[in-house]
């Protein structure tokens, strides 16, 4: 069994370690295939606010939710959660954080930098802050652009609605943080990790968040949710059975929970990569 | 050393009939799934729902007081629909290495030097993931209905809602194909089998959440054609004679799955291909 590579006298320490990782990490994520593609999915979202910004401008009368004009702010909000939180910002948790070391060594490019004489754990880090960067320059921008085609729809204020929006902007960075912590740690201990982080992020999320009781702490979006300003969508039963069990920590209690998902998840995927032994496939 | 002669011999052996070299790849990819135990886990967490369905049929058909738990046509749409779920999972877990990896270790161009067409290698590797998923959706339901008509005693059930074993054989055989040929197309697009997972679970959700915006902005369902699970969901009412959820035509949805099918084939098509050496 051959053991992690100890540091040498004078070599770099964990966080500059971590920031050459980071330096080399960042326009290999940004320039790559998979970067241009969650480009082309986050170009949805703003496809269809351009769409719906069209229709609010063609028709007079606006868009009306049950008969009623529906505000831009309410159909912001609805986007916010049914595309942002509840799809894209887990499905780029999964993408990136599962292949943070998955990655190196399906290409058997992992031996190049565990031969570095540097912590192996500084190879996690510093690839996890530059998907961090590269999805917030990815996931940000979309935001924004949906933010000021959809909300100066139906009389609505981009005024009254920008403090909103920096909030959105926050939780969905703080999210994109959570969510590729703890893909990170599924990625880095798990052979297979694409399945379970799929299975975690579309099976046991949205099925404990419908149950009442304490399951639902296990998860991160309880505590995304309660950072959510706007109303949660009643797109279906189980948006509304949702709603019934909903039950929301304060804000205080979310972010305090999130940080400590995130510190927990990135020390455990840290030691997972200084202990185990990759195999790499001939 | 003495020089035999080194004439040329015919081949003495029997020739494999034609058309055939798919079952090898089929068996092969079965038998290889079936060897993992995490894969066997989640068959084994597929077939829950059905355990707790044969559950309900049994305190239906003896406990006077839960009568109101009798199955109807209804309730095998319903299991169908729950399914749904693991037939992600399972699409995933088997669907998304099977050309990717291929194409990954450079095997494509040896499959393909073999006696076998391309034709026959998509339809193997096409077979492998549409038996596990037949798994998890027709043959639960199908073994459903013995498990109503043994606990009940008698044919009934089954003489009055005949319909049930052709729906649930035509839904599965629709839904299998579906699912199946748009996760081997995806395959087929990268050498990189977790992109694939992420390409598969895009298209499925992010089609759903669009249509989720659109019917909080609109609050009609005739948009519901974007999301291909609301399509087989409302071709499945269909085919089980139940009241349609979504206001979308069902020749729509119905034309949209098949768009999927053929869209898929092409992909297929135009990716599946050894390298050619030109002189």
């Amino acid at each position: 069994m051959t053991q992690p590579a100890r540091p040498a006298e004078g070599a770099p320490g964990l966080l500059s370690s971590a920031g050459r990782v980071f330096d080399l990490s960042l326009g290999q994520m940004l320039w790559s295939r998979r970067s241009v593609f969650l480009g082309v999915l986050l170009g949805g979202p703003v496809l269809l606010a351009s769409a719906l910004r069209i229709a609010a401008t063609l028709y007079a009368s606006g868009l009306k939710i049950n008969g009623v004009q529906a505000g831009g702010s309410a159909i912001f909000g609805m986007m916010i959660w049914l595309l942002y939180l509840r799809f894209i910002v887990p499905v780029l948790g999964v993408f990136y954080g599962t292949s943070l070391i998955a990655d190196e060594v399906d290409d058997k490019t992992i031996t190049y930098l565990f031969t570095r004489p540097i912590p192996r754990s500084a190879v996690l880090l510093g690839k996890y802050f530059a998907y961090l960067v590269c999805t917030v320059l990815l996931v940000l921008p979309s935001v924004m652009l949906v933010f000021f085609l959809v909300v100066p729809t139906g009389q609505g204020a981009i005024a009254g609605a920008f403090p909103s929006l920096v909030a959105d902007l926050g939780m969905l960075a703080i999210g994109l943080a959570a969510y590729g912590a703890v893909f990170a740690l599924v990625g880095t201990t798990l052979r297979r990790p694409l399945v379970l982080g799929l299975v975690f992020a579309f099976g046991w999320e949205p099925a404990v968040l419908l149950f009442p009781g304490y399951l639902k702490r296990l998860t991160v979006a309880y505590y995304l949710q309660a950072l959510v300003r706007h109303e949660m969508p009643q797109d279906s039963a189980v948006s509304m059975l949702m709603q019934v069990f909903r039950e929301v920590p304060t804000v205080s209690t979310s972010l305090l929970c999130l940080a400590v998902i995130v510190g927990l998840t990135l020390w455990l995927a840290g030691r997972a990569v200084e202990e185990r032994e990759y195999v790499l496939e001939q | 050393m003495p020089i035999h002669d080194q004439g040329y011999r015919r081949y003495g052996g029997d020739k494999t009939r034609g058309g055939t070299g798919w079952i090898v790849i089929t068996r092969a990819g079965i038998r290889t799934f079936f060897a993992k135990r995490a894969f066997l886990g989640l068959l084994l967490v597929s077939w829950f729902p059905f355990f707790v369905r044969a559950v309900q049929i049994y305190a239906a058909t003896n406990l006077p007081q839960a009568a109101f738990l009798a199955p109807t046509p209804e309730t095998f749409r319903q299991f169908l629909d729950q399914q749904q779920i693991f037939v992600f999972f399972v699409t995933v877990y088997v669907g998304a290495g099977l050309i990717a990896n291929d194409r990954r270790a450079n095997a494509l161009q040896i499959y393909l030097s073999k006696p076998l067409t391309r034709a026959e290698y998509v339809f193997g590797k096409l077979a492998i993931l549409m038996a596990f998923l037949a798994l998890v959706t027709w043959l639960p339901a199908i073994v459903l209905l013995i498990v109503q008509i043994s606990f009940a005693g008698n044919f009934t059930f089954f003489k009055n809602n005949i319909f049930l074993f052709p729906a649930i054989t035509v839904f599965s055989f629709v839904q299998v194909t579906m699912v199946a040929t748009a996760m081997l197309a995806l395959s087929s697009l990268s050498k990189s089998s977790r992109y694939v997972g992420i390409l598969y679970a895009a298209v499925i959700f992010f089609t759903q959440a669009i249509y989720g915006v659109l019917y909080a902005v609109t609050r009609s369902t005739s948009l519901s054609w974007i999301s291909f699970s609301a399509n087989l969901s409302q071709i499945g009412d269909v085919i089980f004679r139940q009241p349609l959820k979504y206001d979308t035509p069902w020749p729509v949805s119905l034309m949209m799955i098949a768009g999927l099918i053929v869209i898929s084939g092409v992909i297929l098509e135009r990716r599946v291909r050894g390298v050619e050496v030109v002189a």
